[in-house]
């Protein structure tokens, strides 16, 4: 025990005393936090749109009010002619163009549904996919106001109005906030950055000073060594998770909508096996910057891309969401998002945190008798 | 934990750490490690007394530090066997770490801790006891000359109080033997000199020392020498012992112009035992003979060479080296 304190107070020593350790601990999550939550937003907004409205009546009037006055659409220009579009989007003066044919007015008026035709720039397929969904909700919710005002006004059932279609709603994140499934997920991701990248260099940096082999033919053990030298980084990798799910919470107002102490138990699982996967790279590397690119390589790309963190992981290649399973992020980035955001609780998640128990285990264990295997 | 020196430990423990017998404080029988192919450490023998300063030359890359790291439990040999303090290598080897002290030509030191904070860290590996801890501090402090300098990053002290620093770190918990692994290499010589005289005290204290080191005049040092050369010891004994028979040689120190054309041409010749470069000097032994001064200028003079002066020396530790891998080759030739 005593042993196991003298190395993790050393340990403390060194974090507190690298001004680029504390650094890469405190500033660099709270940058990418509002790095990602801010500027790689996958919110659109202000889509600038051009409008060409054939119709030309009262109701479709309405209909382009209705549009302007929502946030997803700023109506850059008015069209004339059909001809005129594929220019704009050639000079990408607008993204969406949106066409409103002859006839709308008429058959909103007569109850049916008014077809309008929605044109997307498809280059960024990202803007491109929001655009149309907002677009579709947005001629639903006007055909719906239409056909039910046109009900009222007949007496008739408003459920037999031609402009009733069904409903979409996004449950767990109604405003389709990036920050909110963000945030979950780069807890995971920093956490995995952070604490991979600094054990894997804890026992090379100590390799490379000399003072590893003064401390093997110490008495102390395996075991004592790495325990101590891991101590402080879990302490650490608690305070980022802390730190970061606050200022979720408070600046980016992101829920909270499951239980503190189920997240607090999978994130200490998680954070065994990134230290875990650290001490591995450590016992492998040569040399500190061999150790870098390892961290990086398994901490920062499976993390990012392997996760779910911004890939949803259905939609990557099979060979790759086999490969995501070799890595503790996609478990906790599924549990994260899912305390977070619905309140899931262990009846849900517990093949998500077995996993990531088994993983730690594992990684541990291996890590342990490749540290053996070298001396 | 408690280690042999700590008092009050209770009968049993003290009893089962006693070694089992303990003439010797360093016991090797046919010590053997090899890699793949490689032979680095070829069936060596030795024993080193308690107190001595034993001496373990050789050139870098001859296999002095995998036989220390042996000798310290921290690799398991390939064959044959050791006792430290009378504790097996192989399977006692925690043991064997408790009650050794290591030093190597790295210093070991946490150049981001204070000095104080360095100390304390040893302390806590090696489990004193803070009444224990304080009390060597204040004395390794004394020793290494570091009063005042206490809160002092590692990494900004000079070279020799580095030195000082990391033998008092190595030597924390008062082992009776202690490994040092060219500890004065990259040191300027006055710190060697004040730091051989640490090691005086130390072993008058009855601590044994094993020091491996390259440098020859530090060999003088050492009550006990012993000389490994690719793998083998091929000497062993005290100083007087190893220049041995070379005490009959005559060695000529020769000043010469192109010296190292001189020795080109002089390798081979008749009557040549060995000449080898040191430092600007050619050194020549002409063996037995007796009054080869004029022969040896005749023969330079008569290949060219302007020899500006010839003068019979007594042969040092770095002559006698040369004479014994000279011969190693000869050998296995």
């Amino acid at each position: 025990m005593r042993r196991i304190y003298a190395i993790a107070r050393k340990e403390f020593i060194h974090i507190v005393r690298d001004p680029r350790t504390m650094i890469a601990i405190l500033i660099m999550p709270l940058l990418q936090l509002f790095l990602f939550a801010y500027a790689v937003s996958f919110d659109v907004k202000d889509l600038p749109t051009a409008l060409l409205d054939q119709d030309q009546t009262s109701i479709s009037r309405q209909y382009v009010d209705a549009l302007k006055q929502s946030n997803y659409f700023t109506v850059k220009h008015n069209l004339v002619s059909s001809g005129e579009i594929d220019g704009i989007f050639d000079r990408g003066d607008a993204r969406v163009v949106v066409v409103i044919g002859p006839g709308f007015g008429d058959s909103v008026a007569a109850g049916r549904a008014g077809a309008v035709q929605v044109l997307i720039d498809g280059s960024e397929p990202n803007s491109a996919q929001l655009g149309q969904a907002y677009a579709n909700g947005l001629s639903r919710v006007f055909g719906t106001k239409a056909a039910i005002s046109q009900a009222e006004a007949s007496g008739m059932d408003p459920a037999q109005g031609g402009g009733l279609t069904a409903r979409t709603r996004v449950w767990y994140n109604p405003e389709g906030k990036s920050a909110s499934y963000l945030v979950p997920g780069l807890i995971v991701l920093l956490l995995t950055v952070m604490t991979v990248q600094q054990t894997a260099n804890t026992l090379v940096s100590e390799k490379e000073q000399g003072t590893y082999e003064q401390l093997v033919v110490s008495p102390i053990h395996r075991i004592e060594l790495m325990v101590g030298k891991i101590m402080p980084w879990a302490v650490m990798a608690a305070l980022n998770v802390i730190m970061i799910s606050v200022i979720g919470l408070l600046a980016f107002q992101i829920p909270f909508r499951g239980s503190v102490a189920l997240f607090a138990l999978a994130s200490f699982l998680f954070v065994l096996c990134v230290l875990g996967l650290g001490l591995l790279v450590s016992a492998r590397a040569s040399s500190t910057e061999v150790a870098n690119q390892l961290a990086m390589m398994i901490s920062f790309l499976p993390a990012f891309m392997l996760s779910g963190f911004v890939f949803p992981l259905a939609s990557i290649p099979p060979v790759l969401q086999g490969l995501s399973y070799l890595f503790p992020a996609r478990y906790m980035t599924v549990v994260a998002r899912t305390i977070f955001l619905k309140g899931g609780g262990w009846d849900v998640l517990w093949p998500e945190i077995a996993a990531l128990a088994v993983y730690a285990v594992v990684v541990i264990t291996l890590s342990s008798l490749l540290y053996r295997e070298r001396s | 934990m408690r280690l042999p020196w700590q008092k009050h430990s209770t009968p049993e423990t003290r009893a089962s750490l006693e070694p089992a017998h303990n003439e010797f404080a360093i016991e090797v029988n046919g010590l053997s490690k090899t890699f793949g192919d490689f032979t680095a450490v070829n069936s060596i023998s030795l024993s080193v007394g308690h107190g001595e300063i034993f001496g373990f030359l050789g050139p870098n890359g001859s296999g002095k530090t995998t036989t220390i790291r042996m000798l310290c439990g921290v690799i398991a040999p390939s064959g044959g066997g050791a006792r430290i303090m009378g504790y097996d290598v192989v399977t006692e080897s925690e043991r064997v770490r408790e009650n050794i002290g290591y030093m190597s030509q790295k210093f070991s030191l946490f150049q981001d801790l204070t000095v104080d904070e360095n100390l304390k860290f040893y302390a806590g590996i090696y489990g004193l006891s803070d009444e224990k801890f304080a009390e060597r501090r204040e004395y390794i402090l004394t020793m290494a000359d570091l009063h005042g300098r206490e809160n002092e990053m590692a990494g900004d002290l000079s070279v020799g109080w580095k030195q000082r620093l990391a033998l008092g770190c190595a030597t924390i918990h008062e082992p009776k033997l202690i490994f040092l692994d060219e500890p004065t290499s990259g040191v300027d010589p006055t710190a060697r000199r004040q730091f051989w005289e640490l090691l005086h005290d130390l072993a008058a204290s009855g601590v044994t020392l094993f020091v491996t080191t390259h440098y020859m005049d530090e060999a003088t040092h050492c009550n006990r020498l012993a000389f490994i050369y690719r793998g083998d010891i091929i000497a062993e004994g005290t100083p007087a012992e190893v220049k041995g028979d070379l005490m009959r040689d005559t060695i000529l120190r020769v000043e010469v112009d192109r010296g190292e054309d001189a020795l080109t041409a002089l390798e081979g010749s008749p009557g040549i035992a060995e000449a080898y470069m040191q430092g600007s000097m050619l050194h020549v032994n002409v063996g037995e003979r007796t009054e080869a001064e004029a022969d040896l200028t005749g023969l330079l003079g008569g290949l060219g060479f302007t020899v500006l002066g010839v003068e019979p020396v007594e042969p040092t530790l770095e002559d006698a080296f040369v004479h014994l891998v000279t011969r190693q080759r000869e050998v296995s030739a």
